[in-house]
């Protein structure tokens, strides 16, 4: 950790918008269950609470209805993440629990040189985000 | 009669005989009869009508006379004749009278021609169907085309001709052998072989042949599409699953020679200005691909050649100069030849090296004479193959470039500076893997070599260099890093995580032997997937320069690997000898190992959003071992694409495509001319109701777009509107005072020497500072930074030819420019902390002396609906429309008036003039000769519904001005609205820009060539 943070200084110190081109990299994501579903601020929110309320349903007979799912969100869909969550349980009569994990996620910027003699950089940013598991209950 | 019967009449009759005429006497006589026939009232009915009128047309209707019995009696006739006449009185029924007598001779001899016709038009079919399908359908039986004698007795004979007849024409297309010996192995080899050396053949080529609508494109025959219904799907493995796509006819130009040599001669191909250049620490350390444009010696930013990609080869002893190098340029074909030729006479290259590829050329050649001899043998007898005894040569495959003539040269060297420059256009092949399964797929379908121990029997196998490699303790270890690299791969999930352009080498086993039985998915494994350390590094570091190396970088060995492949029959012998079916195959040291290269394909760069939508790796493999690598890859779920799959991973990607988004290379504009042809003859095809008439429509141009004439109109614009301000701007003499020096410059001599100023100031850019900026004091500084070589440039560039702008620098200005920056804090933000200028016109006046005609790439998205397609005009919107826009927000745009067809009474009278000359040739033929020379000596045939002539203003034509035409447009999947790529004029694009309101920057309106609706979009240019 410590030497990737020496660097970072360094970079900071030159950076000039005339010698690099930030780039954004996608962020490392592990591989996707078919319960696990991330937020984003692109697609329509009601859409987006459909596609878990129908996870959480599963088919017209209740077939393939996962028993809890998670909800991921990064950065500014962190709010919109938590909306969901929410908003699915509220709509769930009480037979939906949920409980928040918050985690800080490592980004990173690659920082394209405009001249030859440069090599490129790389830098890493931290994000937080929020993965919540809304989970089925048996009510009492 | 209506003129519809008449048609329908002249068609019913067209296959009648017509060589039946008849003396002038008997037309009188026939008339009457006719009438007479009470039998076929409608028909004489029919006739009625000309009997008074035309005596001429009854000698076209002689088939009608056919009808009626030869025994006519004058006494029968006169009874249907009152019958008749009492059925309908018609005037001229009565006018017409019965002839009194009848002369026998003349009579019979008549008759005798018209029975003759009629016996001739029984036995003549008149239609072109077989005779079997003119049977009632009650007497048809199963197999009649197949078996005469389920036919009738009566027309066995003529069907048993017809059968004949196609038997012989089936016979030419047929090849002389039977099916049997045509599907044996080697006589097919030969026959694929004879096939390729026209268009060379990817090794893929048989395999994509079954699955894919193939083309033959710049030498090669590719896979278009796939014959199946697949477009989405193809999108959904691209940013889901996994696209697979053979490159291998991309071309491979190798240099080697001392690292200073090289990027001296190179340097002076590519520009600074347009993004990294050969030079590049990163890529000349061996660690990454880099990419560059490439343009004629000292010419940028004119005379474009194409992109390209690059990748140097690691040194060995870093920091070693003295030692020699090797790069690989990868290309596309179209752009092939003239890069090679520019990159051979920048290097001096002129000594062709007679290389030891030749030899399997020879090879093949010899085979073809031995091919070409059998047909003289007799036929009729068992041929027997002539190699199997005077010539032990098994024949073999192409592999490799087939067409390649073996006397011509595929190496040359410099004397001058040492540089050897070898072409190694399908020497490799070069496999594309798009989208986030690819980790998976690679990390399953390749595994890594083992290495080898025992050294008992190292004399046996053919694989000397791989046991030599593990003697060498520094080199195992290198394969145990590199693998371990391999195997972290397995662990990412998508590889846009990594860094662009990261090279790893590698050396696997042979990919078949862990073929799996069934074709299955490759699914990333979530045990692999652990965020450790080493993931950490990778990701941020990529992968360590050592672990680049890999051996197929050396020719012998690829060659060795080549020639050592354990072909599939044997492969597939030893596995059915195991002893357990099924189990795994364990060649031990016999099983080859191969080298070869991952290159990671940055997916989508710039812009905001889709970030690395289609990345990938690129796997490169020595020749030969093309399809043992393909197969494996589609048994773990990849799907593969063809060229139109491609088009559309780089449209979604928003970078261009080659070579059809190049307007200013050579190979640009060769496809746009060959796209205009194919659409102008498809756009023929149709009938001129049924295809839209783009000079109403208002498009000139709808299939090809007109650069030239574009950038000049905006050009003459910009000027115009200048000089009606001059008086008023302070600085409008001088600039004034520059316009009208410019057009004196281009004399012959005077460009030429320009063109050599123009070649040392791109050498050493700082130099011409003291350049005539002298209108734009008060930006100076930022100016002379941005666009130093310009000054002398612009000059030049007044009267040459168009160009795109690939400056970097200036695209991030013009990209900050477009976007609306209706925020005062945004703008704020952005205008001190990065040096940027703030629009203005006098900013835009400098831009627009400097490059007058150029082009720029920008990026379009659709406010609303619609979906924009290829040549869809891009226009300035008008004061208003941004006004109810911006009132409503539903308003999907402006349409376009009807414009009047001018051409389309030229058409007409064209028309009707040969129509004219038609008749009048057949009045008399004399004149023929005149009547065909005259047409071909007027103007060329217009097409109904397309601008003929030299087109018109083409900026100013419709009610919104032209700013420039999209290239490739299409519903995308990816953001889910249309979207679209195109060119507009740089002037063009900076005179909207500034007359623009800030909040509404950037909105520009869109029109595709058949239709005149405009549709809102937006302008976005993405460095």
């Amino acid at each position: 950790m410590a030497e990737n943070r020496e660097p970072r200084g360094v970079v900071e110190a030159e950076l000039d918008p005339v010698e690099y081109t930030l780039r954004k990299r996608l962020p490392h994501r592990l591989p996707r269950r078919p319960n696990d579903i991330y937020v984003n601020m692109k697609t329509d929110f009601k859409a987006q609470l459909a596609r878990c309320q129908k996870l959480l349903d599963g088919g017209t007979r209740g077939q393939n209805a996962c028993t809890e799912i998670y909800i991921h969100g990064l950065g500014l869909a962190i709010n919109r993440a938590i909306n969901i969550a929410l908003q699915l349980q509220a709509g769930s009569f009480g037979s939906l629990q949920v409980a928040a994990n918050t985690s800080t996620v490592e980004l990173v910027d690659e920082l394209e040189p405009e001249t030859d003699t440069r090599e490129p950089l790389t830098r890493i940013r931290n994000n937080s985000a929020i993965h919540i598991r809304v989970f089925r209950v048996t009510p009492k | 009669m209506s003129n519809a019967k008449e048609r329908k009449h002249a068609k019913k009759m067209r296959n009648q005989p017509t060589n039946v005429t008849l003396s002038s006497g008997f037309v009188a006589d026939r008339g009457v009869k006719h009438r007479n026939r009470g039998g076929k009232p409608f028909q004489a009915q029919r006739q009625e009508p000309h009997y008074g009128t035309s005596r001429q047309r009854q000698t076209k209707m002689t088939p009608h006379s056919l009808l009626e019995p030869d025994v006519n009696e004058p006494s029968s006739s006169k009874v249907m004749f009152k019958k008749k006449g009492g059925w309908k009185a018609g005037p001229e029924g009565t006018s017409q009278e019965i002839p009194k007598y009848i002369t026998a001779s003349t009579f019979a001899q008549a008759r005798a021609a018209e029975i003759s016709a009629m016996l001739k038009a029984v036995t003549q079919k008149s239609s072109n169907s077989l005779v079997f399908q003119t049977l009632p359908r009650h007497m048809r039986r199963r197999a009649m085309s197949h078996n005469v004698k389920r036919l009738p007795r009566r027309l066995q004979e003529i069907a048993q001709k017809e059968a004949e007849k196609a038997v012989h024409q089936k016979k030419e297309h047929s090849k002389n052998k039977c099916h049997k010996a045509r599907r044996c192995h080697i006589n097919r080899m030969l026959e694929f072989n004879r096939r390729q050396k026209k268009n060379i053949w990817l090794e893929t080529h048989i395999w994509h042949a079954k699955r894919f609508h193939m083309v033959k494109k710049w030498g090669y025959c590719l896979g278009e599409r796939p014959t199946a219904k697949s477009h989405r799907a193809c999108y959904r493995a691209m940013t889901q699953h996994c696209l697979l796509q053979d490159l291998s006819y991309y071309c491979c130009l190798e240099l080697k020679g001392r690292e200073e040599e090289i990027l001296k001669a190179l340097s002076q191909m590519c520009s600074i200005d347009t993004g990294l250049t050969f030079a590049a620490v990163h890529c000349l350390s061996g660690k990454r691909q880099g990419s560059v444009m490439l343009y004629r010696a000292n010419k940028y930013p004119r005379e474009m050649l194409g992109p390209v990609t690059f990748i140097w080869k690691s040194e060995m002893i870093p920091g070693d100069t003295s030692e020699s190098r090797q790069l690989w340029i990868w290309l596309h074909p179209a752009v092939k030849q003239d890069i090679l030729e520019e990159i051979k006479a920048v290097c001096q290259c002129t000594e062709p090296i007679k290389s030891t590829v030749c030899i399997p050329e020879l090879l093949t050649s010899s085979q073809e004479k031995n091919h070409t001899e059998l047909p003289d043998e007799k036929i009729g007898k068992k041929r027997k193959r002539k190699g199997d005894g005077e010539n032990t040569k098994p024949i073999k495959k192409v592999v490799g470039d087939g067409t390649r003539d073996p006397c011509q040269p595929y190496s040359w060297i410099s004397p001058a500076t040492g540089i050897i420059i070898s072409d190694l256009t399908m020497e490799m092949n070069r496999f594309r893997l798009i989208g986030p399964l690819s980790h998976s797929i690679l990390t399953e379908a390749l595994k890594v070599a083992s290495v080898h121990t025992g050294g008992e029997d190292a004399e046996k196998t053919p694989h000397r260099w791989w046991i030599e490699t593990c003697e060498n303790p520094g080199s195992i270890s290198l394969h145990r890093r590199q693998e371990a690299v391999f195997e972290l791969l397995g662990g990412i999930t998508s590889p846009a995580e990594i860094p662009a352009g990261t090279i790893l080498g590698l050396t696997v086993g042979d990919p078949r032997v862990n073929l799996p039985q069934k074709k299955s998915k490759a699914l990333s494994n979530p045990e692999k997937c652990q965020d450790n350390e080493k993931v950490r590094q990778l990701l941020l570091e990529g992968v360590p320069v050592e672990c680049t190396h890999s051996f197929i970088w050396n020719q012998d060995i690829c060659k060795s690997v080549t020639e050592n492949k354990i072909s599939d029959q044997d492969l597939n012998r030893k596995r059915s000898e195991l002893l357990v079916p099924g189990s795994q195959l364990v060649l031990g040291p016999h099983e080859s190992k191969i080298p070869i290269l991952l290159i990671q394909q940055p997916g989508k760069m710039t812009g905001e959003d889709q970030l690395g939508w289609g990345s990938g790796w690129d796997v490169l493999l020595p020749k030969g071992w093309g399809m043992a690598f393909w197969i494996p890859f589609i048994y773990r779920g990849a799907r593969v694409g063809g060229l139109k799959e491609a088009a559309v991973h780089s449209q979604y990607k928003r970078s261009p495509n080659i070579p059809g988004d190049f307007p200013d290379c050579p190979a640009g504009i060769l496809f746009a001319e060959e796209q205009a042809k194919t659409l102008l003859e498809k756009y023929k095809r149709r009938p001129p109701a049924k295809r839209p008439n783009y000079v109403k429509l208002g498009t000139v141009a709808p299939f090809c777009c007109p650069w030239e004439h574009l950038t000049q109109d905006w050009e003459s614009r910009v000027q115009a509107q200048e000089e009606s301000s001059a008086a008023s701007s302070p600085n409008g003499e001088e600039t004034d005072l520059r316009r009208h020096m410019v057009p004196c410059v281009p004399t012959p001599e005077k460009t030429h020497q320009l063109s050599n100023e123009v070649g040392t100031s791109v050498n050493d850019p700082r130099e011409p500072e003291e350049v005539m900026d002298t209108d734009c004091q008060d930006q100076a500084g930022t100016k002379m930074v941005m666009y130093p070589d310009a000054g002398e440039n612009h000059v030049a560039a007044a009267n040459s030819q168009l160009f795109v702008l690939r400056s970097r620098k200036l695209l991030k200005q013009l990209s900050a420019w477009c976007g609306p920056c209706s925020e005062e804090s945004r703008a704020a933000r952005r205008a001190p902390g990065r040096g940027q200028q703030e629009l203005t016109r006098e900013a835009c006046l400098s831009i627009m002396d400097h490059f007058p005609r150029a082009l720029v790439w920008v990026s379009l998205s659709l406010l609303r609906k619609g979906s924009p397609e290829p040549h869809t005009m891009i226009c300035v919107p008008a004061k208003e429309d941004l006004l109810q826009l911006s009132q409503d927000q539903h308003y999907c745009g402006p349409q376009e008036a009807k414009h009047s067809d001018l051409f389309k009474r030229k058409i007409l009278k064209q028309k009707e003039k040969k129509k004219l000359e038609k008749r009048q040739n057949r009045g008399c033929a004399t004149s023929e000769g005149l009547g065909a020379g005259d047409p071909a000596t007027g103007q060329e045939a217009l097409t109904l519904g397309l601008w003929s002539g030299p087109l018109p203003r083409v900026t100013s034509h419709c009610s919104r001005v032209l700013l420039g035409f999209v290239t490739q447009g299409d519903f995308s999947m990816a953001v889910g609205h249309g979207e679209a790529l195109g060119f507009v004029s740089l002037t063009g694009l900076l005179d909207m820009l500034s007359s623009q309101p800030p909040a509404q920057r950037g909105l520009v309106l869109l029109r595709p060539p058949a239709s005149v609706q405009y549709r809102f979009s937006r302008v976005a240019i993405e460095v």
